[in-house]
């Protein structure tokens, strides 16, 4: 079965529109990438330098709060600089990409790691949201009292740095589609 | 014994030379569709895990038998907003896997498509995320009842509500269920988009 030669440029053409738009698409991904490298950059320092002590003592205690008093936000830390970490070393897997539109094992693979580092970046982000939420209300069925009224900037900072990582999980999220939007496009 | 069958349609058309509709038969589905069988029971057993784990928060209550002459001492997933946005979300991923059913059954039945897949995979990250914030946050709040806090002076209530925290652990552990199967169906997902034939 012969194709006719209308048919063989229609193809070409639809071809090399196919491999623009996953150029363009990687070259988002680079972006996106960069932005959220910064995002979740700027979480991990914002909380990993709280302390704050306030100007009253007794005779005993010493009134201080930092992150590390907390587990959670610890291990917000953490997980926040792995992403971080995580990001810029898959910032030449995504130069990859640009330069080489056809590569679909390695499109596969950032899938699945970006997937993975997704999960525990959420979950570490939405663990400590809880905690700040608990800092600023309290419970009272509970007793647990709210610290933010005490400890203000304390309690800014740890709010704030939350912001970061929850521009970073959306990115994330996009960073999963465009990789397979590039691959469901043969 | 030898049948002939007669098509006097077919010749007529090929003697005038015009082309001749011919369906080809689909490829066979091969590995793909052993994934997304698999995919389809996966999807039925995170449907369990996600409704247990709103139903088991959603029902958990507690109330001491001894009480003061003001109040009674009680504790409810109705105490913590957090527990709340649990069974909120929990049920939303519930109701979003049992949606997807279809979906997954198109993608048994044409498994070199990849439309339904693209699809597939796109909703399964964002209820992932979801499923992931609710899950964890709740996670967070039963440490802390289970340990407390000394530096915030935070107390453990698990020493007096033991009921209470039993349940919520096992809610927290089955929505953890929930998103390991989610991950897996993205995994599955991805390979098969990564696969060119």
């Amino acid at each position: 079965m012969k194709s006719s030669p209308a048919e063989l440029i229609s193809e070409a053409k639809s071809s090399t529109q196919n491999s623009k738009m996953k150029r363009a698409v990687s070259v988002l991904d680079f972006i996106l990438r960069l932005i959220a490298v910064v995002a979740t950059l700027a979480s991990a320092i914002a909380m990993g330098t709280t302390d704050e002590s306030l100007p009253f003592f007794t005779q005993f205690i010493r009134f201080r709060a930092e992150y590390d008093d907390l587990p959670t936000l610890r291990l917000f830390v953490v997980a926040s600089a792995f992403a971080s970490g995580y990001l810029i070393l898959s910032l030449p897997l995504s130069i990859l990409h640009i330069t080489r539109s056809s590569a679909r094992r390695t499109r596969v693979i950032l899938i699945i790691l970006d997937m993975v580092m997704l999960t525990s970046l959420t979950a570490a982000s939405s663990a400590a949201a809880a905690i700040v939420y608990l800092a600023h209300k309290g419970n009272a069925k509970a007793n647990w009292f709210a610290f933010c009224q005490q400890y203000d900037s304390f309690c800014e900072r740890i709010s704030g740095s939350l912001i970061g990582s929850f521009i970073a999980i959306p990115l994330f999220i996009m960073l999963i589609l465009f990789s397979a939007l590039v691959l469901s496009k043969r | 014994m030898s049948t002939t069958i007669d098509m006097p349609g077919s010749s007529k058309a090929a003697k005038a030379g015009k082309p001749v509709l011919v369906t080809t038969p689909s490829r066979p589905g091969g590995w793909k569709k052993g994934v997304a069988i698999m995919d389809f029971i996966l999807r039925l057993g995170a449907i369990a895990a996600a409704l247990g784990a709103a139903a088991t928060m959603g029902l958990s209550d507690q109330t001491l038998p001894f009480f003061t002459q003001f109040f009674q001492f009680e504790a409810s997933y109705d105490s913590f907003t957090t527990f709340q946005f649990f069974v909120i979300t929990m049920a939303l991923v519930a109701g979003y896997l049992v949606l997807s059913l279809p979906l997954s059954i198109v993608a048994v039945v044409r498994p070199h498509a990849a439309g339904p897949r693209l699809f597939l995979i796109i909703l399964d990250t964002v209820f992932l995320t979801l499923a992931t914030a609710s899950g964890a946050s709740a996670a967070s709040i039963v440490y802390l009842a289970h340990n407390g806090n000394q530096d915030t002076n935070w107390i453990a209530i698990c020493n007096q509500f033991g009921d209470f925290c039993a349940q919520t652990s096992g809610a927290v552990v089955s929505s953890l269920v929930a998103v390991l199967v989610f991950v897996l169906l993205i995994v599955m997902s991805a390979l098969v988009l990564g696969k060119k034939h």
